[in-house]
Order: C-alpha cells, then sequence, then structure tokens
C-alpha cells in the first residue's frame, strides 16, 4: 500500500508538475509586460530590416510547408536554417527572454504531453509507469517514444513560430501591408494586421493597469503560497471574479479607442480607393535575389526530396 | 478643389446640433469664421460643446457622428457637411486629443504617409508630402522610429504630420497639450505657430491651457453652453475679465496682474511673461517689487518641523528598467500632514517613485518605508489600505454597477476601518452624491467619477492619499473645484498628500513643498514660492515655471530667490509698496482670486 502511495504520488507530480510549472514561468519571465514588447517591431538599420517584405511573408509559409514534409531529423536542419537569421537580426536582451520563454515553453509542454498521451505500438518502453490510481486518467506513464515524438511535433509548429516572430520584429507594418497588396490582398488585410499589431501592445498595457487598479482599490490580487491549499480555490475564485470587474473599464475604454480610431481611418481617406499608393520604393536588392533563391531552392528542393521518397513523412 | 477653394475662409453659419438622443442641443446657433494663416483659440468650461464644434468644422458630423446638424459649414464658399470625411480632410484637418489612438501605424513615416497612399497618389508626390510635414513638425530626424518610442510631444507631432499629409487648409487641434509636459507643449505650439505663419495654414486650437496658447493666438472664441459667448482678438478678449469668470474659464495670469494693478501696464494688454516684462521695466512696478522682495521675511522651510518619524521615505531608492535607471539614488521624507508636489518633465522618474509607496515595481537599491515599515514590492492589495493611489486614468478604476456599491468596494475583501475619518455615509454627502447611490458611476460626469474614485479610496481611511496627474484636461473651473475638494480634504482627514503633477501653474503651486525631479534624481527640494523662483534650475530639468514666477524671475533678477505665486499676493505686495501709496488694501487686490 505504501508503495502504491507513493507511486501515486510520483505520478501525479510528474503530470502536473510541468502543467503548474509553465504558467508560473510565464507569468515570473515574461507577464503581460513582455507579452507587450513580443510583438513590437523593432526599428533598426540591418540587412533582415531591408529585404523584401515580400519575401518575408513568403519566408514562414516556405519554411513551414518544410516542416510539414520532412522527417525528424530533417526537421532538425529546417529548424536550425530558422534559427540562423535570428543571429543577422540580434534583438535586445528583453525580447530574446520573451521568445526563449515562448518556444521552450511549448516545447517542454509538447515533449511532456506527448509522452504521456502517445503510445506507440507495443511492446511499450515506459520510462515510468503509473499505477492504477492515476492511471483510469487516460495515462498509462510516460513513454521515451512519446516524448520524442512530442519533440518532433513541437518543432514542426516552432518553426513556424520562429520564422514568424523574427519577421514580426523586423517589419514595418507598413511593409506587410505593401507586400500583401503586391500579392493583390484586399488593403483591409493590411490594414486589421496593422491595427491589431499596433493596438496589441496598448490594449496589453492598458489591462495591466486596470488590474493594478483593481488591487489599488482594495481588491485581493494576492497569490497563496503553493503549500496553502485550503486558499488555492478562494484565489481562482477571485481571478475569475476579476476578469468581470476589469471588462467594464476595459470595454469603455477600447469603445471609445476604436470610435476616434475609425473616425481618423475615415479622415486619412482609408478605404477609398482599391489600389493604394505607397511611400515605399523597393529595389531588389543582390540580398534579395539571393534570399528569393535560398527559399525557392528550400521549398523545391524538399518537394523534390519528397517525391523521390528522401527524407519524407510515412502517412499510412 | 476649386481655386475659390484652396484659398478660402472656413466657416460655420448658424450652426446647431443635437446628438441622437440628446435632449439638449450641444452646439447652438454657432457663427465662426477662421481665414488662412489664422490662429484661433477655443475654449469653454467642460461640455461647453469645444469637441462637437471641432467635429463638425471637420466635417465629421453628421458623415461619423449621427445627431440633428443644422445651419452650415463651408469652405471657400462651398459646404463641407455633405462631403466624405476624406474629402473634407483635405479641406479641415482634425488632430484628436490622445495622440495614441491616432497613430495607426509603427514608424512615424508610414504613419504620415497612411493618408496619402489611401488616396493613391502617385509616389513622388507622397515622398514629398511626407518630407514636408515631417521637416514643418520637427520630426523629420525621427522618420524611421517606432511610434511607441516616441515622447508625448513626438506622438501629437506625428499625429499633426499625419494630419498636414492631408493637405488641409485649416488644422483643428483639440486639447493637443493636455497630456504634454510644459516642453512638450512648447514643442507643439511651435509646430502649429510655424504653419500658421509660414505655411498659411488655418490653425483652431481647443484648449484649456490658455496661458500657453494666448500669445500665439489671433482669436479668442470663449463658449458657454452651446453657444459661442465672444470671440474676440485676445487683447480685447480679457480686457473685460468677467465673462471669463462668469463662465469659470481661466484668464492668462499676465492679463489678471493688469487687472489686478490698474496703472503698472501700458495701454496694451500683456499676454505674454515677455511681454509683461518689458512693459514693467524701469517702472515703479519693478521698484516696488524690489521692496517687496526685499521686505519678505525669508522662509525656513516648507512647514513646521517634524515631530514624529516620517510617513513616507523613500531612502537611496533606485530603480532600473531594461539596465536604464528611472530613479536614480532618491533619498526623499514626507512628513505627516504635509502636501508635497513631485514636479519634473516626462520621463524623469516621478509616477515610478510614487508607485513604489504601493508596492508597484522593485527597487533595484535602497527601501521605501511607510510609518517605518518597509514596503513589499507586489503586495500592492497590503499596501493599497496605507497608501491611495488615485491614477491619473479615475475611470480605470471603477468596477462597480452604482455609486453606493463603488464605495463599498474595497471592504468586501478586508475589514471596515475601526474608527474612519469619513465613513461611506459622510463620503456620500461629503463628495456631493447624495441621491445618486444608486446611480451608475458612468453616468456622473468626469469630474464626478473622479470625485467617486478618490472617496472610494478615502472611505478605506489610508494614511498618505498620492494623486497622479489629477487636473490633466481640466478646465480651470473644474480644476480649482478639485482643489478646493483637496483642500476640505486636508481638513478633514488630516491626511498626507503626495501629487505628482504638470500642472504647475494650479496644483503644485499649492502644495507647501515642490520636489523637482530630473533625470530619475531629486534636484530641488523646497517651499514652492522658492522652488519656483529658480526659473533657470527649472528650465534646466524641462520644467517651465509658473508665469508669475518667471516674470518675478525676469524683473528681480538673481534677487529673486522668493516669488509669490497668486496673482493677488503679487497684486497686493506691489500695491503696499507703490509710491505713495497707503499701506492698505488695494481696491484692485482680491477682485479677481477665484
Amino acid at each position: 500500500m505504501n508503495s502504491l502511495l507513493v507511486q501515486t504520488i510520483i505520478a501525479y507530480l510528474l503530470i502536473f508538475v510541468v502543467p503548474l510549472v509553465l504558467p508560473v514561468a510565464f507569468i515570473k519571465l515574461v507577464g503581460l509586460s513582455g507579452l507587450r514588447t513580443l510583438v513590437t517591431y523593432e526599428a533598426r538599420d540591418t540587412p533582415l530590416h531591408k529585404l523584401d517584405p515580400r519575401l518575408k511573408v513568403l519566408y514562414p509559409i516556405g519554411m513551414g510547408i518544410l516542416s510539414i514534409l520532412f522527417t525528424w531529423k530533417f526537421m532538425l536542419i529546417v529548424f536550425g536554417l530558422t534559427i540562423v537569421p535570428w543571429f543577422w537580426l540580434r534583438p535586445s536582451k528583453a525580447k530574446i527572454r520573451v521568445l526563449l520563454v515562448m518556444i521552450i515553453g511549448p516545447a517542454i509542454a509538447g515533449f511532456w504531453g506527448q509522452g504521456m498521451y502517445y503510445l506507440p505500438p507495443p511492446p511499450i518502453h515506459f520510462i515510468y509507469k503509473f499505477p492504477w490510481t492515476l492511471a483510469w486518467l487516460g495515462s498509462p506513464g510516460i513513454t521515451s517514444y512519446g516524448m520524442i515524438f512530442g519533440l518532433q511535433q513541437t518543432s514542426r509548429v516552432l518553426v513556424t513560430v520562429s520564422t514568424s516572430m523574427l519577421i514580426l520584429i523586423s517589419t514595418d507594418v507598413g511593409d506587410f501591408t505593401w507586400a500583401f497588396e503586391r500579392f493583390r490582398a484586399p488593403p483591409h488585410v493590411g490594414f486589421a494586421l496593422t491595427a491589431a499589431l499596433r493596438f496589441l501592445p496598448e490594449m496589453i498595457a492598458r489591462t495591466h493597469l486596470v488590474l493594478r487598479a483593481v488591487e489599488l482599490r482594495g481588491y485581493d490580487m494576492s497569490r497563496p503560497r503553493w503549500f496553502q491549499f485550503r486558499r488555492w480555490p478562494d484565489y481562482v475564485r477571485r481571478l475569475c471574479r476579476c476578469v468581470v470587474l476589469v471588462t467594464v473599464p476595459l470595454l469603455v475604454g477600447t469603445l471609445r479607442g476604436t470610435t476616434t480610431m475609425a473616425m481618423v481611418a475615415d479622415a486619412r481617406g482609408f478605404g477609398t480607393v482599391k489600389r493604394r499608393g505607397s511611400l515605399r520604393v523597393h529595389k531588389t536588392t543582390a540580398v534579395d535575389i539571393w534570399g528569393y533563391a535560398i527559399l525557392a531552392t528550400l521549398v523545391v528542393g524538399a518537394l523534390v526530396l519528397n517525391h523521390l521518397g528522401i527524407g519524407a513523412r510515412y502517412y499510412g | 478643389m476649386t481655386p475659390a477653394r484652396a484659398d478660402g475662409e472656413l466657416r460655420a453659419e448658424d450652426v446647431s446640433f443635437a446628438y441622437v438622443g440628446a435632449a439638449r442641443a450641444a452646439l447652438r446657433h454657432v457663427d465662426l469664421q477662421v481665414s488662412p494663416g489664422e490662429v484661433v483659440l477655443i475654449t469653454g468650461a467642460s461640455g461647453c460643446g469645444k469637441s462637437t464644434l471641432a467635429l463638425a468644422l471637420c466635417g465629421l458630423i453628421p458623415s461619423r457622428v449621427h445627431g440633428e446638424l443644422r445651419g452650415r459649414v463651408t469652405f471657400g464658399g462651398a459646404p463641407l457637411s455633405g462631403l466624405k470625411p476624406h474629402e473634407a480632410a483635405q479641406f479641415v484637418g482634425m488632430v484628436f486629443q490622445n495622440p495614441n489612438l491616432q497613430l495607426i501605424n509603427q514608424t512615424v513615416q508610414s504613419e504620415v504617409a497612411f493618408g496619402p497612399e489611401n488616396l493613391a497618389l502617385p509616389q513622388p508626390e507622397i515622398a514629398a508630402r511626407v518630407d514636408w510635414c515631417l521637416d514643418v513638425t520637427g520630426m523629420a530626424g525621427m522618420r524611421k522610429a517606432a511610434v511607441v518610442t516616441l515622447s508625448g510631444g513626438q506622438k501629437q507631432r506625428t499625429a499633426i504630420a499625419a494630419t498636414l499629409a492631408m493637405r488641409p487648409r485649416v488644422l483643428v487641434l483639440d486639447e493637443p497639450l493636455s497630456d504634454l509636459d510644459p516642453v512638450g507643449a512648447q514643442e507643439v505650439l511651435g509646430t502649429l505657430q510655424r504653419l500658421a505663419r509660414h505655411g498659411g495654414t488655418g490653425v483652431i486650437v481647443i484648449e484649456h491651457r490658455v496661458d500657453e496658447v494666448a500669445p500665439w493666438a489671433d482669436r479668442v472664441v470663449l463658449m458657454d453652453d452651446g453657444r459661442v459667448l465672444l470671440d474676440q482678438p485676445p487683447r480685447t478678449a480679457w480686457a473685460d475679465p468677467r465673462p471669463w469668470q462668469a463662465v469659470g474659464v481661466g484668464v492668462p495670469d499676465m492679463a489678471r496682474l493688469a487687472h489686478a494693478v490698474p496703472g503698472a501696464f501700458g495701454p496694451v494688454l500683456p499676454l505674454s511673461v515677455e511681454e509683461a516684462a518689458d512693459q514693467l521695466k524701469d517702472t515703479w512696478f519693478e521698484a516696488a517689487l524690489v521692496a517687496a522682495a526685499a521686505q519678505r521675511p525669508p522662509r525656513a522651510g516648507a512647514g513646521p518641523a517634524a515631530t514624529g518619524p516620517p510617513v513616507l521615505a523613500w531612502d537611496g531608492v533606485s530603480v532600473e528598467f531594461d539596465g536604464k535607471r528611472a530613479v536614480d539614488d532618491v533619498t526623499l521624507a514626507v512628513d505627516e500632514g504635509e502636501w508635497v508636489a513631485l514636479i519634473g518633465a516626462n520621463g524623469s522618474g516621478k509616477s515610478t517613485l510614487t508607485g513604489l509607496t504601493v508596492g508597484l515595481g522593485k527597487p533595484s537599491a535602497g527601501a521605501v518605508r511607510f510609518r517605518g515599515q518597509p514596503i513589499r514590492p507586489g503586495k500592492v492589495f497590503e499596501h493599497a489600505a496605507q497608501v491611495a493611489l488615485l491614477l491619473q486614468s479615475a475611470d480605470d478604476m471603477l468596477f462597480e454597477t452604482t455609486v453606493l456599491k463603488e464605495l463599498e468596494f474595497g471592504f468586501r475583501f478586508r475589514a471596515r476601518p475601526k474608527d474612519p475619518v469619513l465613513d461611506v455615509a459622510e463620503a456620500i454627502e461629503f463628495f456631493g452624491f447624495a441621491g445618486r447611490e444608486a446611480d451608475s458611476p458612468w453616468e456622473l460626469s468626469q469630474g464626478g467619477r473622479q470625485r467617486l474614485a478618490l472617496a472610494a479610496l478615502l472611505v478605506g481611511a489610508p494614511g498618505v492619499l498620492v494623486l497622479d496627474e489629477p487636473t490633466t484636461g481640466q478646465d480651470a473651473d473644474h480644476m480649482r473645484a478639485f482643489l478646493r475638494l483637496l483642500d476640505r480634504v486636508r481638513a478633514r482627514t488630516g491626511i498626507t498628500i503626495v501629487t505628482v503633477t504638470h500642472d504647475i501653474r494650479g496644483l503644485a503651486s499649492r502644495a507647501a513643498r515642490v520636489v523637482l525631479l530630473g533625470e530619475g534624481r531629486v534636484r530641488m527640494d523646497g517651499p514652492a514660492s522658492q522652488v519656483f523662483a529658480a526659473t533657470g534650475e527649472l528650465a534646466r530639468w524641462g520644467v517651465l515655471a509658473p508665469p508669475l514666477a518667471r516674470l518675478q524671475s525676469a524683473l528681480l533678477g538673481p534677487a529673486a530667490a522668493d516669488v509669490l505665486l497668486e496673482v493677488d499676493d503679487l497684486a497686493a505686495a506691489v500695491l503696499a509698496h507703490r509710491p505713495g501709496a497707503a499701506r492698505a488694501a488695494s481696491p484692485g487686490t482680491g477682485a479677481l482670486r477665484p
């Protein structure tokens, strides 16, 4: 019985430690202010900033395709390739910290989750087999095969995340809009993206402010220590109620803001023509040509290899 | 565009407007005209219809703001009211109050290019417009800067540049100075003057801060209850202060002084400190001022010597953000019952410093104490019972559905104070909410919501009240009412007040003690009358002293170690030392006390 109890405690810890640690790590290392800087454009004078915006739009799409087509070993190469431009960009330390949490967090979650719930065909090698007291939840234990599978799947997602983040940080939204319009997308697509990326950090900052204001008004948002089990349900209840409380000031502020923004957009003639003009004149540079060539080579090469069955995923 | 329009006047002819569902018209029979190159200041109490008039003048009424419009707005003889917003924007451009809400793009140049791009202009034309707009607003050096990194003044100038890119003939600005420190305000006003004088753009500025705009304006329009009460050149407009007093709108200090000391100034009513100083140089006024300053006993300090430990203390506090020091080794103590104003340019560390008193932020060095007990970073709920912080946007501090519930809000989570100086029932009476207990906070006026937020904090019986820019965007009447309220609160509760403010003329002058912060350090600390006398030091740290202090400094030179900050006090002092004057109260004294 003792053995079963100890096994159960270990199993519960294994199951819940990651889901509990990840949000805490996010709050401690990133928080709302970190999230605010995550999608903020960093104006600099690097070759990446000057790259053809159309290529920048195509880059995450192309690399995303590669990540889907290849098997794990080839995937590692693709993932490595997406890391290289970051050294070129050299983002600020604050942004690197946030990016690392945003990349490592999902990686650990995928790695851990699949380790418990992805079951390979028998014989299964368990790193830790859960006792019956926990197995009824659906997971018989943690498998090495599942963990590796989780890592592979997460890496595929991270290829798109990494490339998209790189582009968001190094591209002025106006350039995105320009690229979309060159691809014949309606101006509203670019405007929606512009408004979202411009005001998302503002919205996060405002949420942060209102949450502070609730506390200043005497609302208890203090978190209990981890061992104060009896206080946790009340904390969760207070958190939920807080969401309701902050909704009103947030909503009022947002509605006021959008009214002004709509009037500004109208006054500046947005939506009056189907094809907007552009300040930007992009002269194709050698770097652009190299960029297009590399991206095209990678995608075409991947398709050819896939067709030849080299590094291709098996969809049995 | 017709040639007639290109050089035309903007005219509002018998314009009346009522919002949908409103019982009362926001504008009533308004007539106004603005010529090219003219700067018109429109002012009036909050809610008098200034912003509505701005929306009507730039054609957003009725196309985007719905209601019943009568009369007509024309430019160059052709009506604006029927035009689409972007068509009207090429005649009359509007810059809204909050630049954050009107900067849609991420960089300065993409923001300015947004309008011309939407008009599908050829690239060389867009580039020429962007270059011109950035040059004229002084933003050319920051064209690639991200909007989020700009200061308040730079954001406002970017918003002006973006509006100018539509090539309007008239620019309407709704309270462009409200969130700016004096330096930012001067940047914006300088830009507007260049536009009007050299670019021939008509400029309409809607503003409460009349002292700063008055010297630049060609005409002043006073509004009340949706009507234009007065539309005259500034010197004529302020020649008689009575209409201004009647509607509770401020008169520039120099004009008030001229009225309070009859005969001291020449025939021309002064509007700026420079004009006043020129007129008063080598006159009996200057001699009387020197005599009054020499006879004034030197002040020992900001108030009575403290008997106990300070209620708030910052001991060697530093705060760093991303490796930059926002607060640098600040040591400061606030005694029980004091009223201290923290002043400084934007980014000088004022709000960071006060935020620490409730646990917002963490010092990288040093400690903050409340009555000797350390304030623990992050424990906002715990410290909010001791130190009440009223945010600049009081609306963000209201969460309940009724006034009564709002006042009771804090007691759901902590015990009621055993011996409150002001309980909920008393607060309802004291703050003027009797009969409105069941009303929604959102049914109150802006001033009412600010009072409610303040009342809700005070019923928790805090030891210190910290106010972050409480008078921003308020007209003179509301500001005076708020200051009177604070005086009553102090008289009733004896509470210590710490104010963070740009409002040098009103709020900071009211405080017994003023602390100047510059680049995160305490640069001056003393009675308001002494700190504001150091106009050069204030300017060095990006703060413009009140007009009266600058006038005394200009006339007294280095002898101005202690200045008078109220018009009536200054008038009484010089009149008492006027050659041959009896040492009695002057008839002019008190005539203009708010």
